[in-house]
């Protein structure tokens, strides 16, 4: 084994591979993709947010011109499985709910109606010709609404309430820890709905082919969709289901040996889990044991090869929204099956503000028991969640509230925390996944340090300080569970933050600024992220999760001589084909170009349902394509010691050759190594690993946030945002720049501009982009970035930066806002700050 | 709906003639008629300027033009960039260089009207390229790379025009 890690290629800001096509124009997003005889979707969507559905007409649209196909909210019902959660926590309620609306919208732009027909446009000017009627009901508009008790019309009526989830957790004696504190702080946090916002919509095209059907989709994982398609539209009767399984026993008895290896593997972790969620769920709606029975019992007699192949191609971003499987994508690939023609699906932009995923929208009650000198001794919190009409697919709001209930306390020391987590529905768009879904744990605790700081006389920089786990109190178990080991660095991170940002110079510029009306604030925030976490990590979020964490690498020598490595992963932004590329050519000594990363087709590539988030690729497919290629280079050295008649041992590989250590003209190409082991019979050399993260490991930075805002029209421009951070070994330093960069603005755009908006009635009302206000070019500043890096013998030291921005972005700014307005005795507890409400809180405008 | 009529435009340097249906956007015939897809739809509402093409050499946004109103025009796609040998244009290789995009969605529309910042052969500092790249958004970036790539390109065709003077 190579001791070195950091090889020609890793640590270096090489060019991007994905550039030679997308800078040229020769991307293949989704929306390119044209098939033969294909026909364009178009959904009708709901104009109220909460009303029954009384009738449907559909007669005048099916004469319209161009029109192929119609089909409503009960046609499609008819044709499909209906969506049900699988990730069951106690005290949960999962509604079962179907791809359109059937007999009651629930959200502005739900789907009620399906228009297939030979060009969008056409099928865009028949869905006018949809008659609805409609009977409106009573909308759920806010949390507030949402919490009321007995509501008259629930959005779920077997809930009977529309809080869909109540439960508290507790570590360590929470009761006695504020009973004994000499101060408790308290504040009510609010944060407002946002949205990813990629500049690419969702879409799909699902192709139907003489002998398979072919869902290409901007998907950010394409197994778990590929799942999700096959339950979804692998509707059969109960006879023909029992006569497909009886007449396929082959299929049957390799599924049954396939689950008893999982069980018997995963032994240990299931029996973690004690099935309270499954049962607290069949209670409120005992139809989801027999929809998941038959939905399970349809997927396993379809012939396999008629299960939809999934294909992304390029990806024009996601940063989460991508990652959840849609009920458009099972209407339209059930569409497709039921005519036996193509259909493409490309939303559009007023359809992707309204329903294409909103995100956040959570208020955080937080207390804190501090002793007399800044001491933070416990912390209880209160969260909210407004998961909107419906839950997202395959995980939601249930799930990052698991992840909250871990990280909230930081790298900080309470000995006690208490998180009570609810989580409302309301008629909104649903909550998805949005670039470290969890932050706001982070947004309320930072928040939160800087208030009680301010009460007990000392520094933003002082109570963090005083607080944060230092490394001679390492190794230390978070009081909710995960290890912090000995390399998290986030107290580093804040040292080097403070000597960077050069406070004391700031405040005399503070002082002097303020005659000029302009009010001028600094803000820190410290965090650290679970990318990969440590290994005892998963157990915390979920018992038993850390069965589903593995990310699986497979890599083949093709017979020119190229490497192809098979990830999982769906790259749309990340430039994995360039990263995972430098890993294994340092491995196995070759050029870049040698190396072709392959993803995105369930065809090819290898069995992952986590697809690319959490900020995984780097550590976990990163790694992964370091051990898979090692593996194969061990192969490659066996097979070629053969062709050389030498020891493997005295084998160099140099510039994709291989040749006898000190004999360069004596070698053997890539290429006469895949030949040879093609003829000797072994077939292609390749490996396949499952990386498990191995020690695993944190991410840390400290974010320093500066502003300054004009006191007359209360506009905030950031002259300087400094970012440190230590995520271990970089593998190309300009692409994780770029990635800190993007959720840093991400983080601007939240806190400043944009907002999800509805009316207190549930009425949309930001449907475009003059609406919702993404940050430009000037809105941005240049974010200045120091890396740290902690000293680690982790044979792969790679730690993901995918999310981090964004959760530190909000926390520093809003901290920096709060710093500039304290002196004129204002608070920030609310995280949306554009000038009118910068305004008001200064009182010179009213509220 | 069937209401069609006949243009005749040059795009990328080569003469088109096409039947078009009178309420199609210029971006539409691009992407379906031409096959050039290059041009992305990012809002088809005139915001997000990943439709941007070069209409008689000007940064326009193709999704809020109708296919009709180009008539007699001549059209410069993200295609017709790189040279024809396939070799990205300084342009296109300074965003390689500089690490300028991630997903690219928005690509094609900032490289069409950075294009026409690097032929008009203006001098901007940082503040005038911000306020002038401000029409077209990046999702991905927070812009620094994006801004970098530009700078670099400009002054790399600054330093070639002196050189040339």
């Amino acid at each position: 084994m190579r001791a070195s890690i950091v090889g020609k290629f890793v640590g270096s800001s090489v060019t991007r591979k994905e550039d030679v096509r997308l800078l040229a124009g020769k991307g293949r997003y989704v929306a390119d993709i044209t098939v033969d005889d294909m026909v364009h979707a178009a959904f009708l969507r709901s104009p109220h947010p909460h009303a029954e559905i009384v009738s449907v007409d559909t007669t005048a649209a099916k004469r319209a011109v161009g029109v192929v196909a119609i089909y409503t909210g009960q046609e499609i019902k008819e044709k499909t499985n209906p969506f049900v959660n699988l990730a069951m926590l106690p005290g949960l309620y999962a509604p079962v709910f179907w791809p359109l609306a059937v007999d009651r919208v629930r959200m502005i732009g739900d789907p009620v109606v399906l228009v297939l027909a030979a060009s969008r446009a056409e099928a865009e000017d028949a869905l006018a010709l949809v008659t609805i009627d409609y009977r409106v009901l009573e909308p759920v508009g806010t949390i507030g609404a949402a919490m009321q008790s007995a509501p008259t019309d629930p959005i779920w009526p077997k809930n009977k309430s529309n809080v869909v989830f109540d439960h508290t957790d507790t570590f360590g004696d929470v009761d006695a820890v504020f009973a004994s504190a000499p101060h408790v702080f308290t504040e009510r946090f609010t944060s407002h709905r946002q949205s990813n916002q990629p500049m690419e919509t969702r879409g799909c095209v699902a192709e139907v082919t003489a002998t398979e059907l072919i869902f290409h989709s901007a998907t950010q994982s394409a197994h778990s969709l590929r799942w999700v398609l096959a339950m979804g539209t692998g509707k059969a009767g109960a006879r023909e289901t029992i006569r497909a399984l009886k007449d396929n026993k082959t299929r049957l008895k390799a599924f049954g040996r396939g689950a008893k290896d999982f069980l018997s593997a995963n032994k240990e972790n299931l029996g973690k889990n004690d099935n309270a969620g499954m049962i607290h769920q069949v209670r409120r709606d005992p139809s989801t044991l027999r929809h998941l029975g038959q939905m399970f019992a349809n997927t396993l007699a379809v012939d396999p090869r008629r299960l939809p192949r999934v294909v992304a191609g390029d990806i024009g971003g996601a940063f989460g929204v991508k990652g959840h499987s849609t009920r458009e994508d099972v209407a339209v690939c059930a569409a497709a099956i039921d005519l036996g023609r193509s259909v493409k699906w490309i939303e559009d932009r007023v359809e992707h503000l309204t329903v294409g995923g909103t995100a956040r929208d959570e208020t955080i009650n937080l207390s804190m028991a501090v002793d007399n000198d800044g001491h933070v001794l416990g912390m209880r919190a209160d969260l909210i969640m407004d998961q909107g009409a419906y839950p997202a697919i395959p995980f939601g709001a249930p799930l990052f509230s698991r992840i909250m209930k871990v990280m909230m306390p930081g790298t900080y020391r309470p000995q006690a925390f208490e998180l009570r987590t609810r989580i409302v529905a309301t008629n909104k768009a649903h909550y998805v996944a949005y670039r470290g879904p969890w932050a706001n744990e982070t947004w309320a605790r930072e928040r939160m340090l800087d208030i009680v700081a301010r009460r007990m006389g000392l520094t933003a920089t002082e109570i963090r300080e005083r607080n944060m786990y230092g490394p001679s109190e390492l190794p230390v178990k978070m009081i909710t569970g995960p290890t912090l080991d000995v390399e998290m660095s986030a107290k580093a991170t804040l040292e080097k933050a403070i000597s960077v940002a050069n406070v004391s110079l700031f405040r005399s510029e503070q002082m002097a600024a303020r005659s000029e009306r302009k009010l001028l604030g600094v803000g820190f925030a410290t965090f650290h992220e679970a990318a990969p976490g440590p290994p005892d990590y998963a157990d915390a979020l979920l018992p038993g999760g850390a069965m589903l964490s593995s990310e699986p690498i497979r890599t083949t020598l093709e017979a020119n001589g190229t490497v192809s490595v098979f990830t999982q992963q769906v790259p749309h932004g990340q430039s994995h084909e360039t990263t995972f590329a430098q890993v294994a050519a340092d491995e196995l000594g070759v050029p870049l170009e040698q190396v072709r990363v392959v993803f995105g087709d369930t065809k090819h590539t290898p069995f992952g349902l986590l697809g690319t988030g959490g900020s995984r690729g780097g550590p976990m497919a990163g790694g992964g394509s370091m051990f898979a290629s090692r593996e194969l280079r061990t192969k490659i050295l066996k097979q070629a010691s053969d062709l050389l008649e030498a020891d493997v041992e005295d084998l160099q590989i140099t510039g994709g050759a291989i040749h006898v250590s000190g004999v360069p003209s004596i070698s053997v190409s890539f290429a006469d190594v895949a030949a040879a082991a093609q003829k000797v019979g072994d077939g292609p050399l390749g490996s396949d690993v499952s990386y498990d993260g191995g020690r695993g490991g944190w991410v840390q930075a400290t974010h320093v946030c500066f502003v300054e805002i004009d006191e007359d029209t209360g506009i905030v421009s950031i002259p300087r945002y400094v970012v440190v951070e230590d995520c271990g070994d970089l593998i190309n330093p300009a692409i994780v720049d770029g990635q800190i960069r993007g959720g840093v603005a991400q983080g601007i755009g939240a806190v400043l501009y944009e907002k999800i908006a509805y009316d207190a009635d549930a009425n949309f009302q930001s449907s475009t982009f003059i609406d919702y206000l993404l940050p430009t070019a000037m809105e941005i500043p240049d974010i200045e970035i120091h890396h740290l890096k902690t000293a680690s013998d982790k044979p792969a030291n790679f730690r993901g930066v995918g999310e981090g921005g964004m959760i530190g972005a909000p926390a520093a700014i809003t901290n920096a806002i709060e710093d500039a307005l304290a002196h004129r005795g204002v608070t920030i507890t609310e995280q949306h700050l554009p000038p009118t409400r910068i305004l008001e809180l200064l009182g010179t405008i009213n509220t | 709906m069937s209401n069609t009529t006949s243009i005749t435009l040059r795009v990328n340097g080569e003469q088109v003639e096409s039947q078009v249906a009178v309420r199609q956007s210029l971006a539409d015939f691009i992407r379906e008629d031409l096959a050039l897809t290059g041009t992305h739809l990012g809002c088809e509402h005139g915001v997000c300027g990943a439709c941007t093409v070069l209409l008689n050499g000007a940064a326009v946004r193709s999704c809020l033009m109708l296919a009709v109103q180009a008539d007699g025009t001549a059209i410069t796609t993200i295609e017709g960039l790189a040279g024809l040998d396939g070799k990205l244009s300084p342009l296109q290789q300074s965003f390689m260089d500089h690490h300028g995009f991630q997903c690219a969605f928005c690509a094609p529309g900032f490289i069409l009207t950075a294009q026409t910042m690097l032929e008009d052969g203006k001098k901007r500092d940082r503040d005038h390229l911000r306020a002038e790249l401000s029409g077209n958004l990046c999702r991905c970036t927070g812009y620094q790379s994006i801004l970098a790539s530009v700078e670099a390109a400009m002054n790399f065709a600054g330093a070639a025009s002196e050189d040339g003077a």
